[in-house]
């Protein structure tokens, strides 16, 4: 790893607004297409539900629809039925993790279960437990794990010691998939997300991930565009493709659309696949859905039309 | 048109640069001048003899060397037109208590401490010359608050500390030191304050080539002294600097303004949005980016809050000598034997005359107070009664929970306001002006219930709109740059909101009155509480129906009932930023002394009448510089 890849690096924020703005505007799909977008939009979500009071019950909800995302016969009528079209995986706490490897077993369904872990969301406990959590989470078969790095650490510009403990989680997840999320509503400057995400990759992550989802700012254009620049330029300079995950308040369909083409503009093609983008969402599928409910019907979808997640 | 006789107040550690700059706009725009100085320095008498040798005005500059307790004797000479008064904070405020009433207007520059701001994008070595510069030269005129990035805390402790150590102090004209002694007392001074400091935690540091006689104190630098202990409430003497490290830049400025002092600051960064973000965030009155200290006659200095008011240099030290051409000056309306902690204190209680004849009035109307009416917290209201004595309406009686609930609410509109373009105000208040003319025939009738003649009423709405757009137009942009010599880069002068305004309407002219008051106060991003005339509130709560759906909540709030209790409640509340009162002359001397609670900016009727509908008096200049508070931004440029 090297820190001189950090240290020169300038980020203009009124600058990265404007484009914020810019991409939102000027890419617009309507028609086929959008549903078509909307459906591989499905398939990059992380089916998310991190709440106090998650039991078996709903877990189970989630992941028999996180195996059928949408209703059969509006796949039928898009001739998408057999396709294989579910979501990209299932993220919940620690402690749920066996509920839902049980649940997605019984439903016939491989798809991976991600669990939290190192303290989420705030990650301010003592480093043995966070390594702790990781390899109990990995044991009950968790095969992602997204990991909260330590902001402390980044507000007071330690970063060898910010590479230093994502590499000891690194090691701790061992074949499992590792997620780093920054957090960055608490980062304090634009400039500081770009040198976290280059550590984050430095140091081993399949992963960079915007926010928790319970900052008071998760993921907006802004810091995503400049991750997305730290993505394409640890690319250029090693040949490694990492992903991105955007994750909280992404709720309407509309905004899932605006991802999608941010990626495809900042990154190409390529990262267009459930290997390498994801989206953290619960609520954005029933959105996804009712707007399939309408460009195949034409009518608006009630509430009960549409199954529950 | 130039104001009088001016007195001029010096504090003991005075420089001669200071003195020039408040001397010479007083004599070059056409005053007279009488200084007080200490009675140990020499120089202003120097000054004085070379001026009387000038010319055939002998008596132009004028100067007794005398003690502190002259300084009353001289404020309340009956020929002095405004006393411009610098030095510390609690001489300041006893004056200002001590000056309420007489016909001398007061100007307060109070206060020593600066600021210096160090982000971790800063060049730290120069932004540590800055802290020299500030603090451990003669060239500072106090102590220093550092606010040093978390990040780069220890390289910064360790740059201070290593050039600490090379400072030398020794006697002043000693052409080989770094600073001189500052008197007895000041050392005195920073004593207490290291030891004390000391005793709540903080870590102290003193270095550098300083004799150890008793008049010279060591350079200090004090670091993890927690913001809530009383010594880091207290004013930073000269020369110690107390260090606090800040984790982003939102932080550094709740840190930065989170004291009641003023006066000027420094940024230091190398990224130019975020300098001037700081730049803009910052309480102050004067902010350098990536300097510290530098001044010129032609740049406004000054400060806010409990920095005091008054400016020297620029076009707004010559508005300190001047006022409006026209009006007339200032008239005393001291009256010995105002009770001030009785003033206003109990609203007297008013029993319905007898049986209430013809078909009852509407329900009384409520305060607006967050963008709808409300009722009062007393639940009571007064009736108010038009020309012929009969019964008009019904409006509430406002206390002090109202007043605190506006406040607020003025508060929490203010961010939003202020950071709306000039251009959109712009649009609210022509918005407003167009649905006052809707409104023109229920206003009209309503003035001419009052007494006046329809076609006078007419004129009166009319006039209200037209000043309402005007003022819109009038809504000056960000800043302009002047010219200073010896600067490579634009300093600019900017026209900041003050905050909160709270505003006494007068009895005469209720619509025409309340609208040229409020327009200004808006049109320059300030967010008001107003208290409208107390004869005939109705006109102002007709408009408040039509601000319930034009303006954002909060924006103007408008409370009645008794005048004087209302203005008690207003003058002494710590949280609004300005006040004007236009009614009686025991309300005005009230106001003056109890502004000395947060050193407020008051403008005060003293009872005498103002003519609305004349343009010198109810749109003039005046109220345009009265709304706003300035901000001198230095910009050095080059790489």
């Amino acid at each position: 790893h090297d820190l001189s890849w950090i240290s020169k690096i300038q980020v203009n924020h009124p600058a990265v607004l404007r484009r914020a703005e810019q991409i939102q505007a000027r890419r617009t799909v309507k028609k086929e297409w959008q549903a078509a977008w909307l459906l591989k939009a499905v398939t990059f979500i992380d089916l998310t539900t991190l709440s106090g009071d998650d039991t078996s019950s709903n877990i189970q909800r989630l992941c028999y629809k996180a195996k059928y995302p949408i209703r059969e016969d509006l796949l039928k009528a898009l001739n998408m039925h057999d396709k294989g079209i579910t979501t990209a995986a299932v993220c919940v706490y620690p402690a749920r993790v066996c509920d839902a490897v049980k649940a997605l077993k019984a439903a016939g369904c491989n798809i991976p279960v991600a669990s939290v872990a190192t303290g989420f969301p705030a990650g301010q406990t003592h480093l043995k437990t966070r390594l702790e959590e990781i390899r109990l989470a990995v044991e009950d078969g968790a095969t992602e794990i997204d990991v909260v790095i330590n902001r402390s650490l980044v507000l007071t510009g330690q970063w060898e010691a910010l590479y230093d403990e994502i590499r000891q989680f690194r090691k701790a997840c061992g074949e499992a998939h590792l997620k780093t999320i920054l957090a960055t509503g608490e980062l304090g400057s634009l400039t500081n997300v770009y040198k976290a995400s280059m550590i984050a990759m430095m140091a081993g992550s399949d992963f960079i991930k915007t926010s928790t989802g319970k900052e008071t700012v998760n993921a907006t254009f802004p810091v995503a565009i400049v991750m997305l620049r730290a993505i394409r330029d640890f690319f250029w300079k090693t040949g490694n493709k990492i992903g991105f995950k955007p994750a909280g308040g992404i709720r309407s369909a509309k905004d899932s659309l605006a991802w999608l083409s941010l990626v495809k503009e900042e990154l190409g093609d390529e990262w267009l696949k459930p290997e390498l983008f994801r989206i953290g969402a619960s609520t954005l599928l029933s959105d996804i859905e009712r707007q399939i409910y309408h460009h195949v019907t034409g009518r608006y979808a009630a509430y009960h039309d549409l199954p529950m997640s | 048109m130039r104001t009088g006789v001016i007195g001029l107040i010096l504090p003991p550690t005075f420089s001669f640069l200071e003195m020039m700059w408040r001397i010479c706009p007083a004599l070059a725009v056409g005053c007279t001048v009488v200084a007080l100085v200490p009675p140990a320095s020499p120089t202003p008498l120097l000054l004085a003899q070379l001026s009387g040798e000038l010319g055939p005005f002998p008596g132009v500059l004028n100067v007794i060397s005398g003690p502190a307790s002259l300084v009353p004797i001289l404020a309340s000479q009956p020929g002095i037109q405004k006393v411009a008064f610098c030095g510390a904070l609690e001489e300041g405020r006893a004056l200002r208590r001590s000056l309420a009433g007489e016909c001398a207007e007061l100007g307060l520059a109070l206060g020593t401490e600066s600021l210096l701001l160090l982000t971790d994008t800063a060049d730290i070595d120069s932004a540590v010359e800055g802290v020299v510069d500030a603090a451990w030269s003669d060239r500072g005129p106090g102590g220093l608050r550092l606010l040093i990035q978390e990040s780069v805390w220890d390289e910064a402790m360790r740059r201070l500390q290593e050039r600490m150590g090379r400072l030398r102090s020794g006697r002043g004209l000693d052409g080989a030191v770094d600073m001189g002694a500052r008197g007895a007392a000041a050392c005195d001074l920073v004593q207490r304050f290291v030891c004390e400091a000391q005793s709540q935690g903080a870590q102290v540091f003193q270095a550098g080539d300083v004799p150890s006689e008793r008049p010279f104190c060591p350079p200090t630098l004090v670091s993890n002294l927690p913001p809530a202990s009383p010594c880091a409430q207290v004013e930073v003497p000269w020369p110690v600097v107390v260090a606090s490290p800040f984790r982003t830049a939102k932080e550094a400025l709740l840190v930065a303004n989170g004291t009641p002092r003023g006066g000027s600051a420094s940024v230091w960064s190398e990224r130019l949005g975020q300098a001037l973000e700081l730049g803009y965030g910052l309480q102050v009155g004067t902010v350098w980016i990536n300097a510290h200290g530098l001044r010129d006659p032609s740049v406004p200095t000054g400060g806010c809050k409990e920095s005091g008011c008054s400016w020297h240099g620029g076009p707004d030290g010559l508005y300190e000598y001047l006022r409006p051409s026209g009006t007339p000056a200032q008239l005393s309306c001291l009256s010995k034997n105002l009770n001030y902690d009785t003033f206003g204190l109990a609203v007297p209680s008013t029993l319905p005359a007898g049986p209430e004849i013809g078909p009852s009035p509407a329900p009384p109307y409520g305060l607006f107070v967050g963008g709808r009416f409300q009722a009062p917290g007393a639940r009571s209201s007064r009736p108010i009664r038009d020309s012929s004595g009969n019964l008009h309406g019904y409006v509430a009686e406002g206390g002090a929970k109202d007043i605190r609930g506006a406040v607020e609410a003025a508060h929490q509109a203010f961010p939003g306001w202020a950071g709306q373009s000039p251009g959109a105000r712009a649009a609210l208040l022509w918005a407003l002006a167009a649905a006052l003319e809707r409104r023109k025939s229920t206003l009209a009738s309503r003035l001419e219930r009052q007494g006046a003649e329809l076609k006078a009423a007419e004129a009166e709405v009319e006039l209200s709109a037209r000043r309402l757009r005007a003022w819109g137009a009038r809504v000056q942009a960000q800043g302009h740059t002047l010219q200073v010599a010896g600067l490579r880069g634009p300093v600019l002068r900017l026209r900041e909101p003050l905050g909160v305004l709270a505003v006494v309407c007068p009895d005469e002219w209720p619509l025409l009155a309340f609208v040229s008051l409020l327009a200004p106060a808006l049109a320059y991003g300030n967010t008001v509480v107003m208290v409208p005339s107390a004869a005939c509130p109705l006109l102002a709560l007709e408009v408040c129906q039509d601000m319930a759906t034009v303006f954002p909540a909060g924006l103007a709030n408008v409370v009645t009932g008794d005048r004087d209790h209302l203005t008690r409640c207003l003058a002494l509340h710590q949280d609004v930023q300005a006040m004007w009162y236009f009614g009686s002359a025991q309300g005005s001397q009230f106001v003056e002394w109890a502004s000395a609670g947060n050193l407020k900016p008051v403008w005060a009727s003293r009872g005498c009448p103002r003519a609305w509908d004349q343009e010198a008096e109810g749109a003039g200049p005046e109220l345009g510089l009265r709304a706003a508070r300035t901000k001198a931004l230095w910009l050095p440029m080059g790489d």
